[in-house]
Order: C-alpha cells, then sequence, then structure tokens
C-alpha cells in the first residue's frame, strides 16, 4: 500500500504531473530529429535541472527517455533516417511502408506496441528487478564479449546481401572504437601521433555522417521525384491488428526486457535482435521483411521500448547502466545524491516506487502524443527535397559539432557521410559499422578481463567457456550463425534434402 | 561465407572492395604495431583481432566480386550533384569558424536550396531565413547550444532585444 502512494506520487502532483508530459512531448521531438539524440539532451538536462529538486529532474529526465526511444522510430518511418540508434531496425521495414504511403498506419502501430513494449518493461523493473539482476550477477566477462560478438554478427546478418559484407563492416566499426588512448594502459592506438586523436574519434559524429548525411547525398539524385503523399487517415490501428501482432510484441518485449537489463547492452540491440527474431519466426509475412513487413515495425518498436524498463534495473538495483542514455541518467542520480545500488532498494523504496510510476505515466503519454501529433509531423516528408536536404545536411553539421564544440567531429561527420554513401551503393550495412564502434570498448575491455583471469591461456579459456552453460550457449549461438551463411551450410542442407 | 549476393555489380565496387582490403592490412599493420605479438591482453590483441577477421572477410568480398559479372549501367557511381554537395558542406564547415553559425548557415542553405528547389532568389532566401531562424530558436536558445559566433555581433542583438523587452516591461 506504502509503494502505491510512492507509485503514484506524479500522478496526483501538478507540477510533476505537467513534468512528466513535458518531457515525453519533448522526448518524442528529441528523438526524432536526427542531429537531437536523447543522450546529449539529458546531459544538457543535467546542468538545467542541476538546482532543481529531485523529484521535478527524474519526472522531466524519465519523460524524454522513455520519448526519446520512441521518437526516433518517427524519422527512421518518414526519412529512413533512425533518430536514434534503437530505431535503426524500425527504419527497415518502416520507410518502405512509408514509401507506399502508409506512414500514419506506421506510425500508429508503432506508436502501439511501444506503448505495450513499455508496459511489459516496467512490469518486468516492478516485479522481476531482484530475479534479473541477480542473473546478470553470474555474467562473466567472456559472456558479455560473446553477447556483444554476437550483436555484431546479427547486424551483419540483417542486410541479407552477403554476410562477409557485414563483417567488414562491423571490423571496421570495432577499429573506430579502438581508436584513441587505451582505456587500460593509456597506451595510443590508431592515434598516428596526433594529440587530438587521445579522446578517440566522436560517436555521435560517425552516427550523423553514416545516417544523416549519406542519406541526404543519396537523395541528392531523387530530388525531382514528388515526395510521397502520406496517407495519414488511419492512425490508430484497428482492434484487429493489435490482436494480430500481440503475440509478437509480447515475444519481442521479453527480448527487449532481457537484453535491456544486460548491463551495456541496450535499446538498440535489443531492436535488432527482435528484428532478426521477427524475420526468422514469422511464416508468409504480408509483404516480405525489408520491403514494408508490419512485423518488421513491431518487433523493434516493441523491444527497444521494453528495454527501457529492462534498462533501468541494473542502473536502480546494482548502479550499472544499461547503455549510454542510462549511463547519463546514473549519472544525474548521482548529483541529485542518490546512490544507484542495491542499498537504494533497501534504503530508499520510495525512489524505486517513484521511478517506476513516472515510467508508467510517461508510457501513458507517449500513447496520447504518439497517435496525435502525426499530422503536423508527417508534413516533414511533404515538403519538397530540395529544401529538406540543405536542412538535414545543416542539422547534421550543427549536432555533430554541438557534442564537444569541435569542427574536427564536423570533418569526421562529412568523412564518413562519403564513405556511407559508397557502402550503401555497394550493397554493404552501415548498421553493423555503428554497433561495432559502441561495442568496442566492451568487448576489448571483457576480452582482456578474460584472459587475464585465465592467466593468459587459452586452453584454459575455453574450458572454463565450456564449463559454463551459459557461454556454451552464447558461443554455440555465434559459429551456428557465422556457420548458417557459409556455402558449407547449404551444401550440407541439400544433401540433406537429397538423403 | 554467402558469395551469392543479390545486385549486379556496378561500376567501381572491385576498386572499393579492394580498398577495403588495403584499408584492413593497414589496419593489421597498425595493430601489430601497437604491442607486437607481447601478451592476449595487450593493448593491441583486440585491434589485431578485429582487422585479421576484417582482413579475411574483405578477401571473401573481393574474390565473390570477381565471380559476378557487371550489370547493366544504372547512373553514374557519383552524380555531380553529389560532388558538390559534398564540397558545399565542407566549405560551410571551414566558414562555420570565421563566418559564425548565423552568416555561414543562412549562405549554405541559401546555395543549397538555389541549387535543388530551384526556386527563385527570393523564395529560396525566404525559406532559408525562416528554416534557419526556426533552428537558431531551438538549438540556440531552448537547448543552449554553443555555436560559433564569427563576424556576427551575436551577443549584442541578444543583449539589445533583452533591453526592449525589459525596457517594454517598466513601461
Amino acid at each position: 500500500m506504502e509503494a502505491l502512494s510512492y507509485f503514484l506520487t506524479a500522478w496526483i502532483d501538478p507540477q510533476l504531473l505537467f513534468l512528466v508530459g513535458l518531457g515525453t512531448f519533448a522526448g518524442i521531438y528529441i528523438g526524432a530529429i536526427p542531429g537531437l539524440s536523447v543522450t546529449m539532451a539529458v546531459s544538457i538536462l543535467i546542468s538545467f535541472t542541476f538546482a532543481w529538486d529531485v523529484n521535478n529532474a527524474l519526472c522531466l529526465m524519465v519523460g524524454i527517455f522513455m520519448g526519446g526511444v520512441y521518437g526516433g522510430s518517427r524519422t527512421a518511418i518518414l526519412l529512413n533516417i533512425p533518430g536514434a540508434p534503437s530505431a535503426i531496425a524500425t527504419a527497415l521495414d518502416g520507410f518502405p511502408l512509408a514509401r507506399r504511403g502508409e506512414a500514419g498506419e506506421a506510425i500508429g502501430i508503432a506508436t502501439v506496441m511501444s506503448v505495450l513494449g513499455g508496459f511489459v518493461g516496467i512490469v518486468a523493473l516492478a516485479v522481476a528487478a531482484p530475479f534479473i539482476s541477480e542473473f546478470a550477477l553470474t555474467f562473466q566477462p567472456r559472456d558479455y564479449m560473446l553477447l556483444a560478438i554476437l550483436g555484431i554478427l546479427l547486424v551483419g546478418s540483417l542486410s541479407g546481401e552477403s554476410l562477409a559484407k557485414g563483417v567488414v563492416a562491423g571490423c571496421l566499426g570495432l577499429l573506430i572504437g579502438t581508436v584513441g588512448l587505451d582505456p587500460l594502459t593509456a597506451e595510443e592506438r590508431f592515434t598516428f601521433g596526433f594529440v587530438g586523436m587521445w579522446n578517440g574519434i566522436s560517436f555521435i559524429a560517425v552516427m550523423i555522417g553514416l545516417f544523416g548525411v549519406s542519406e541526404a547525398l543519396g537523395q541528392l539524385q531523387h530530388v525531382d521525384t514528388a515526395a510521397v503523399k502520406q496517407k495519414i487517415s488511419r492512425i490508430v490501428p484497428s482492434f484487429d491488428a493489435v490482436r494480430k501482432y500481440l503475440p509478437l510484441s509480447l515475444q519481442s518485449s521479453s527480448i527487449g526486457v532481457i537484453i535491456g537489463a544486460l548491463p551495456g547492452v541496450g535499446g538498440d540491440i535489443a531492436a535488432l535482435m527482435a528484428y532478426d527474431f521477427a524475420k526468422r519466426t514469422t511464416r508468409n509475412p504480408e509483404v516480405p521483411f525489408g520491403e514494408g513487413a508490419k512485423e518488421g515495425l513491431v518487433a523493434p518498436e516493441s523491444a527497444n521500448n521494453a528495454a527501457v524498463g529492462g534498462a533501468f534495473i541494473p542502473m536502480l538495483t546494482l548502479g550499472i547502466p544499461g547503455d549510454a542514455v542510462t549511463a547519463i541518467f546514473l549519472g544525474a542520480l548521482f548529483i541529485h545524491g542518490l546512490n544507484p545500488g542495491p542499498m537504494l532498494m533497501i534504503e530508499q523504496p520510495t525512489m524505486f516506487w517513484f521511478m517506476v510510476g513516472n515510467l508508467t505515466l510517461a508510457n501513458l503519454f507517449l500513447l496520447v502524443f504518439g497517435l496525435t501529433g502525426i499530422r503536423i509531423f508527417t508534413k516533414i516528408v511533404e515538403i519538397p527535397k530540395g529544401i529538406l536536404i540543405p536542412l538535414i545536411l545543416l542539422l547534421s553539421v550543427v549536432g555533430a559539432y554541438a557534442v564537444n564544440n569541435a569542427i574536427t567531429d564536423v570533418y569526421w561527420m562529412l568523412g564518413f557521410g562519403v564513405l556511407g554513401y559508397f557502402m550503401k551503393l555497394y550493397g554493404y550495412q552501415v548498421g553493423p559499422v555503428i554497433l561495432g564502434v559502441i561495442l568496442a570498448r566492451l568487448i576489448d575491455e571483457n576480452w582482456r578481463r578474460a584472459i587475464i583471469s585465465e592467466q593468459e591461456s587459452l586452453g584454459q579459456f575455453f574450458a572454463r567457456l565450456f564449463a559454463s552453460p551459459l557461454s556454451v550457449s552464447l558461443f554455440t549461438l555465434v559459429v551456428v550463425l557465422v556457420l548458417s551463411q557459409t556455402p558449407l551450410w547449404t551444401w550440407a542442407r541439400r544433401r540433406r534434402v537429397r538423403a | 561465407m554467402d558469395l551469392h549476393t543479390t545486385h549486379e555489380k556496378r561500376a567501381g565496387e572491385d576498386l572499393f572492395g579492394l580498398l577495403f582490403l588495403v584499408l584492413s592490412v593497414g589496419m593489421l599493420w597498425q595493430s601489430y604495431a601497437i604491442a607486437g605479438f607481447s601478451a592476449l591482453s595487450s593493448p593491441g590483441a583486440f585491434p589485431l583481432a578485429a582487422s585479421a577477421v576484417m582482413l579475411t572477410a574483405s578477401v571473401i568480398v573481393v574474390v565473390g566480386n570477381l565471380r559476378r559479372r557487371r550489370g547493366i549501367d544504372d547512373g553514374p557511381v557519383l552524380p555531380g550533384s553529389v560532388a558538390v554537395f559534398v564540397g558545399l558542406v565542407a566549405v560551410y564547415a571551414v566558414a562555420l569558424g570565421p563566418l559564425g553559425f548565423l552568416l555561414a548557415s543562412l549562405l549554405f542553405l541559401f546555395a543549397g536550396m538555389k541549387i535543388l528547389y530551384r526556386g527563385g532568389w527570393v523564395a529560396s532566401a525566404v525559406i532559408a531565413l525562416g528554416s534557419l531562424l526556426a533552428i537558431y530558436v531551438v538549438f540556440r536558445i531552448v537547448f543552449q547550444v554553443v555555436l560559433p559566433e564569427g563576424i556576427v555581433p551575436e551577443r549584442e542583438w541578444m543583449a539589445a532585444i533583452g533591453n526592449l523587452f525589459s525596457s517594454g516591461g517598466t513601461e
């Protein structure tokens, strides 16, 4: 009963209610505008809300977080530019739907499924927090490493064209991610003697270049094609449609919660894994995946919002961030004098239930704002491309510059924009590059932690790996995924069919 | 790995594959230079492994490319407009510091829209100015993003606008 009163704190206080609503609304637009990231907004907000009451600050930031994860899907659907990494998978089928003039319906389904996924995540946070965090505690460094490798391979296999090209892209990302001073030994890696390279290449610059600039450059050839008039007569999806995709949404949400709860990986990987899951399990989709399958929209959107609740589990119970946004969020909690970790649940259960209540409220606001603001929003695609492309490029430049106030980041962004343009032209996916950049540090550190604990012995490393059911399962998944893309697999299957 | 790619080979695809191959050789060399084969936990071990995998995959891609035939020519690989815009963004980035955000962005938007939108001088200028103002309000004023000021006396303008409001308030 006491928990319920903490849960409802923000629901009955008009000021807090307004702040959650404002945060959610702003989050949707921040997530949607390419170049403006939730990470950036929350980090700027920390400096704004520094002097605020902790409850007010948390309400605003929870709203922005929830809205931002969802907002990325809008530009992914309308412009094929994921506003946030968690919307990369959404663009794969969302954009083809918009091109067919079904943007309204696509956004409607994405909204309802995001909200549904969000609730699954919140329920998981409230009910299963202790269990899931205990499970994550048993993870060894090698398991984190295997999970990250699995993530990159999954994204690589999503291209469908060639795993080899996906692997090239993923490795390129991993190498970009290692540029700078080694975090453990401070040794220089790929800095070529430049002090300016010590901090590495800005991830935001790479992301904006590969997704914003290269997309804008690619669209230059189609400037004269009239923008597809978006059919937005139907936004609220029919009950039948919701019921049809409900099982997939719930399954994807479970993936989202589990992936989100794992430290180091967040909504982006959850969305990609759920997309892959949907692609593999959906028999006879109405439209093939990659060409506008609604299943390809339902899975990532449910999963990435479910991952928000999931990401809060290790953050609040262990003090470990689930991804970049939760990492900044964690910083905000510290600034406001809170100490997330196992003791938070014991000493300040009020704070835990207050957060759960805020998340639930933000999720409800998401449904309201998600289903109502679309008509104005879809006007963006009806702006002639001759106006839109210079604007996208301008926003990209501003976004890349604003992260570190450095022109160098703009040059990096432009370089990656040109690279991304050619990569797309020749059938290389750019998604694995970004994932590689995000996960490079995680893989590197966990590999070294794992091998040091085995006294630098590969034999011992594998002996331990095969002794742990979790590690064996992850390792087998990685091997099977690679083998399934080789001619060997096709040959074996053909033989079995013949036999 | 799967060599049965679906799209037809485009002009320059062999060269692009080769560039990645050369890049991965270079990265392998640079990774080796970090710490050699000193230890499995050395700072160079992970980059070495990543570039070795990249090299292997690049070889597979290049061999796969050689096996495929060129498709029908479907337009230039680097159209003039793409080259022009890459140049335009580069000039914009260079001008951002000395000219300042407002002036450089206005010129960039105007030039970009004049080339692409093919509207009149006035239409392009009005749209460029309007959208720049909206972006300025969102980024500079709402989000307080620090943008280069350059030769534009932005701070004086803001102060003047502020004074206008405050004096209006006291009257």
